[in-house]
């Protein structure tokens, strides 16, 4: 049973916003992030870091959220499917999943556009095998995962673009 | 009236958008079970549930765990005041202490908080005599077998009345070898169909080939673990968020049928759904949050594990067969004599068991002269089974069309041509006597034969990688399930609601709908608004499945526009002073014909209400023309003694898949090189979901078919209930996109809306024998089962080795 005796503080950034929760040690980022932040878009599969529909971003790098408990994140800055659009426009990976039809039932989608970024962001010009690569911790089970790829694809090429 | 060719808003065979795409892609849109979230002061609910296949219960005493702090309350069977046995299959509790399969729940807790539940579950006393069970299709056919599951669990050879599916065919009298003395008395129901003389047609075969296949257990395993939240109102009422099929036709009557609430003091919201697959078709897990919610007056909630949905959650079902083909030298099938079973787990579900759902998919391709199918349904101490995509024909096709590939490869025929040389044609019959009339099934296996030449060998590498391609078709039967129901309204601004209650489990039907609605209404598809699934909002539909959907909701919507294009009409000619049949409606325009008025807007027609204009006649504004669709396809005709008739189901979608594979000689593991697969979908409403679909039932089937297996222990109880161990396909089974084909192969349907009609099951069909006959061509060893697991496999390999080292 938690009590407020072994509570801990923890703070830490979300969505570029400084955060400070008081809470049991037990409780996953997953926990806090869906229950005391209301971040739902965060999701929640299977609680063993097999489905990647939890995964969001932690210091640059894919985290399975389920799996990692809230006294790690203290200090980290942690980016979810919520801080992606901004003023308004998406993401280049958000809009590619939506044109490529990347997105059926949805439930895995920010999983696999947060694990797509910390991709991008960290090499701007991944071939086809290494989007694979990083993806195959994220599971689909509804599209197969070829529109998946393109839409990483195509926000790829957007982002140099741009870049 | 109106010219489609003058239609710059038709949006058939367009691929615009999806409308739910935006919500998904910020996580702006929520799925149930984001509601545990928003819903004050929710109790959470837990069961106990049976560890071993088999048992008696000797002693059960939740004394201790009710007097957990928070714990509201626990029921089991004798502290119920609730008939346990009017519980869904799923979720029925055991009669007489006798647990038949593992999961079977033995009791339920509401507690304030999930860890007061879970402290009340490990609290709870539990002592059980465990008893013989029986746990696949082998073991239950036994005439006199280990356990003797009664699926109807108490009321032995009784049929629910209540449920007027739970009776199709199962009282039938038939000349089956699985009917009658001195069969196993946990076979629960037969269908036999006698279509010529396959016993003659036999003898006059110049090829007889023969062979026996089954099938493995699986799981939809939907990302989203299955969720309800049940609130108590004020009023009495309850409302169900969840994420469960048919929010009237499942969920809302299952409340109705067992508490015997009235209908108006219920309220089903279905949110978005992640995935689906048909668990979710039948009630579970929102019958046993209501029953809490009900007794305590409280709102609660409920979400499965992903253990859970291991055990308390249907399974697709194995299915054995046999198939034997006869046929002339050249490649034209005459006989076909076919056995299947199918097993049903411990509880006869809510559709009726006897064979004749697997079997369908067995009579629905091929044009054969002379057929004897003898089928049966057996019961086991295996989780009730339930709807998976595709209803149990991947799995009795998959020895036909593995035959058909033995056939062509022992007649040294291409397996393209000699499948097209028996075919059904369209406006032919299938198997019971239908006649069909959409089947692009040819069309499809060209298209996927060409583009990956298969008849061309791979060429090899030397290494112990060996490469073979293969291919293979399906079809899969719609039935006819009810009467889905649509409201299209039409604003002044000419912005228009859809109002619907079909699932959307991730098919894309919402955009498909606006698809519709926009290109009969004639305006751009950003004018349209889908409104769906909420009970008291939105009509009837019974519920999505069995690739309905487009075909039932969509000719729905389509009437319902057109009724408000009617109106329109109507109101126009009133407002001009001419024949509704002279005015025709564009859009947000009326075209006049015979006035001097040639053209008015429609906004025009809805008045403002003022103090001289109060609005009591004709159109005003925020009071949209409505129109009511209702579309019901017709119903099946009972069959015969020799199982024939003109009407068992309702359409016929078709699809066809080739592939090239590697196979490790070494290991037995299995790597699609390159795979086309195609749909006959009617004429696609929106390409780019069809696309979807095929790539998606491409994965899922392959997935299933090469790896997917329920393990059990010794007690009868799954172990791998986990995505650890139970592991679907990642991105890394998929070919590279350059070699996943996807082809899109219409013969449209008659009464499809645009001719469309659903395609989503049979996509999974071909997959299995297309990889079978794939790895024959590889390393010459053919599977009649599956999961074909690289340990099946190197099995067969080593035995092929070993029986070539015999002869030699």
């Amino acid at each position: 049973m938690n009590s407020f005796e072994n509570y801990i503080t923890v703070s830490f950034e979300v969505n570029e916003k400084p955060v400070t929760v008081f809470t049991a040690p037990n409780r996953t980022l997953l926990d806090v992030l869906r229950e005391d932040l209301g971040l739902v878009g965060v999701k929640h599969g299977c609680d063993d870091s097999n489905c990647g529909v939890c995964t969001v971003i932690v210091d640059g790098k894919a985290t399975k959220s389920c799996c990692m408990l809230i006294g790690q994140a203290e200090g980290t800055k942690v980016t979810t499917i919520e801080g992606l659009e901004k003023d308004g426009v998406l993401h280049p990976l958000q809009k590619e999943f939506i044109e490529h039809f990347a997105i059926q039932c949805g439930y895995c989608t920010p999983g696999f556009i947060l694990a797509a970024k910390a991709l991008l962001d960290e090499n701007p010009d991944p071939t086809e095998d290494e989007i694979r690569e990083a993806l195959h911790g994220n599971l689909c089970r509804c599209t197969g995962y070829k529109k998946i790829i393109e839409a990483i694809e195509a926000a790829r090429d957007d982002m140099k673009a741009q870049a | 009236m109106s010219n489609t060719t003058e239609n710059a808003n038709n949006y058939i065979g367009k691929s615009p958008i999806r409308v739910d795409a935006y919500d998904k892609a910020t996580g702006k849109g929520l799925f149930a079970s984001d509601y545990f979230k928003l819903i004050p002061d929710l109790l959470r609910v837990k069961v106990l549930r049976s560890p071993v296949a088999h048992c008696k219960i000797t002693k059960l005493d939740v004394s201790k765990a009710e007097a957990i702090p928070g714990v509201e309350r626990i029921f089991t069977v004798d502290r119920s005041p609730f008939h346990m046995e009017r519980l869904p299959e799923q979720v029925r509790f055991p009669i007489d202490g006798e647990c038949i399969w593992a999961g079977q729940p033995i009791a339920i807790i509401a507690a304030d908080t999930l860890e007061h539940a879970e402290d009340a579950l490990e609290a709870i006393d539990l002592e059980y005599e465990e008893l013989p069970h029986v746990l696949n299709v082998y073991e239950a056919l036994d005439p006199n077998p280990k356990s003797v599951v009664d699926p109807n669990h108490g009321r032995s050879g009784t049929i629910d009345e209540s449920n007027p599916w739970a009776k199709i065919g199962r009282l039938d009298v038939v000349d089956s070898k699985f009917a009658g003395e001195g069969v196993s008395p946990n076979i629960i129901g037969n269908y036999v169909l006698d279509k010529g003389n396959v016993e003659e047609a036999m003898k006059k075969a110049d090829i007889v080939v023969e062979g026996e296949f089954c099938t493995g257990r699986r799981k939809h395993t939907h990302l989203e673990l299955s969720s309800a939240i049940v609130t108590y109102n004020s009023d009495d009422s309850i409302t169900c968020y969840g994420n469960g099929c048919g929010i009237h036709g499942v969920i809302k009557s299952a409340f109705v049928n067992i508490f015997e609430l009235p209908e108006n003091k219920i309220r089903t919201i279905q949110p978005y759904i992640g995935g689906s697959f048909g668990d979710r078709l039948a009630p579970y897990i929102e019958v046993l949050t209501a029953m809490m919610a009900l007794f305590l007056k409280k709102s609660c909630g409920y979400q499965y594990t992903r253990a859970e949905t291991f055990e308390g959650a249907p399974f697709a079902w194995p299915v054995y067969s046999r198939v034997k083909f006869g046929a002339t030298k050249d490649g034209r099938v005459i006989a076909q004599d076919y056995d299947c079973v199918e097993e049903i787990g411990a509880i006869q579900n809510n559709v009726s068991y006897t064979g004749r759902l697997s079997s369908s998919g067995a009579v629905c391709v091929y044009d054969i002269d002379n057929i004897h199918m003898d089928t049966a349904a057996v019961a086991t101490n295996c989780m009730p089974v339930g709807a998976f995509r595709g209803l149990g024909c991947p799995e009795s096709e998959f020895g036909m069309e593995v035959m058909m590939n033995k056939l062509a490869d022992d007649l040294g025929i291409s397996p393209v041509e000699i499948r097209a040389k028996n075919f059904i044609k369209n406006g032919g019959h299938n198997g019971y006597g239908e006649l069909v009339t959409s089947i692009g099934v040819e069309k499809c296996l060209r298209a996927c034969a060409d583009a990956i030449d298969l008849e061309t060998p791979p060429e090899q590498d030397g290494s112990v990688w060996k490469r073979g391609k293969g291919c293979g078709v399906g079809g899969k039967q719609n039935t006819p399930l009810g009467r889905a129901e649509a409201i299209v309204r039409y604003y002044s601004d000419s912005s228009v609601e859809v109002l619907i209650s079909c699932d959307e489990n991730g098919m894309g039907a919402m955009t498909v709908m606006a698809q519709i609605a926009a290109s009969v209404l004639e305006l751009p598809i950003e004018n349209v608004k889908v409104i769906k699934g909420d009970s008291i909002v939105t009509p009837f539909d019974n519920y999505s499945a069995s690739s309905r959907t487009t075909y039932t909701t969509g000719n729905a919507v389509k009437i319902a526009a057109e009724e408000v294009k009617d109106k329109l009409q109507e109101a126009a000619a009133r407002e001009v002073g001419v024949h509704k049949s002279k005015v025709i409606i564009h859009g947000s325009k009326a075209k006049i014909l015979g006035s001097d008025i040639q053209e008015i807007d429609l906004a025009t027609l809805f008045k403002n209400t003022s103090p001289y204009d109060q609005g009591n006649w004709g159109l005003m504004r925020f009071s949209p023309v409505e129109g009511h669709g209702v579309f019901c396809p017709a119903p099946i005709r009972k069959w015969g003694h020799d199982g024939l008739t003109k009407r068992m189901w309702n359409w016929f979608q078709y699809a066809a898949s080739a592939m090239e594979v590697a196979v490790n000689e070494e290991t037995g593991q299995v790597r699609i090189l390159k795979i086309a697969t195609s749909a006959d979908t009617g004429n696609p409403i929106n390409p780019k979901t069809v696309e979807g679909q095929i790539e998606g039932g491409s994965i899922l089937a392959a997935s299933y078919m090469l790896m997917e297996e329920p393990i059990f222990n010794e007690h009868g109880a799954i172990i791998n209930k986990g995505l650890s161990d139970y592991r679907i396909a990642d991105v890394l089974m998929t070919p590279k996109n350059d070699n996943f084909i996807s082809l899109i192969n219409p013969d449209p349907l008659p009464d499809g809306p645009f001719g469309a009609k659903g395609m989503a099951e049979s996509i999974t069909i071909p997959i299995a024998p297309s990889l079978s006959e794939a790895i024959y061509q590889a390393v010459g060893v053919r599977p009649m089962y599956f999961p074909m697991t690289s340990e099946r496999i190197l099995k067969l390999i080593q035995e092929k080795k070993a029986k070539e080292a015999e002869n030699k």
